[in-house]
């Protein structure tokens, strides 16, 4: 790793901190999963992971999670990706101009 | 917090926000595989070898699988005069069983 890699995992690090501390974390997550719930994803993930189980014939934690995650994260609707790093993007700029 | 512009080179604010975006979903992720995998678990302790419910794509079977039963085969023992009664005709027959006994008594 170079400094340049230490030097920006640092600075996400800090700025996820930031996020955290100013309740923007909690506000924004709550927000996605309730874009999430509203469009079916939740439920959609939710047999997702009932049919792995059954297929695999699994329930162990990290086995299923491996083949869930990927094909959850390409579920999301275009919509609520976009609405939600709008927010995010939104937030570091603001972080960004206060200097 | 005070960040420079600079700072933030090489990352971008698209990247770090990409970041972001990926840990909180897949956070929700890890949330819903882990309930429902330790659901599952406790489920396959306490009960080992549950077979689960029945699907009849027709919609002719029940959850267990079994054709619908023919009410007028089923009977009830009415608890006030003991007889025993077609379950189609129980209704009709408290009707006629419960004022029979109220005129009596
Ligand atoms: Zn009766």
């Amino acid at each position: 790793m170079t400094a340049k890699d230490k030097e920006a995992l640092e600075l996400r690090a800090q700025i996820q901190q930031h996020l955290v501390e100013s309740g923007n974390y909690e506000l924004i997550s709550n927000k996605l999963a309730q874009r999430l719930l509203d469009e079916g994803w939740i439920d959609q993930v939710k047999k997702l992971t009932r049919e792995t189980m059954q297929d695999d014939n699994t329930t162990n934690f990290s086995e299923v999670l491996k083949r869930v995650e990927p094909e959850a994260v390409s579920l999301v609707s275009a919509n609520t990706k976009n609405e939600i790093m709008q927010q995010i993007k939104a937030f570091l700029c603001d972080i960004l101009d206060t200097q | 917090m005070t960040l420079g512009r600079d700072a933030m080179t090489p990352l971008t604010v698209l990247s770090v926000s990409e970041t972001i975006y990926h840990n909180l979903l897949t956070s929700i992720v890890q949330d819903i595989v882990s309930r429902t995998t330790s659901r599952q678990q406790l489920q396959d302790a306490r009960y080992p070898g549950l077979a689960p419910l029945h699907h009849d794509q027709r919609g002719a079977l029940d959850v267990y699988g079994r054709p619908k039963p023919q009410e007028a085969s089923v009977y009830f023992r009415c608890p006030n005069c003991s007889r025993d009664l077609s379950a189609n005709r129980f209704a009709a027959h408290l009707e006629r069983c419960m004022s029979r006994g109220a005129r009596r008594g």
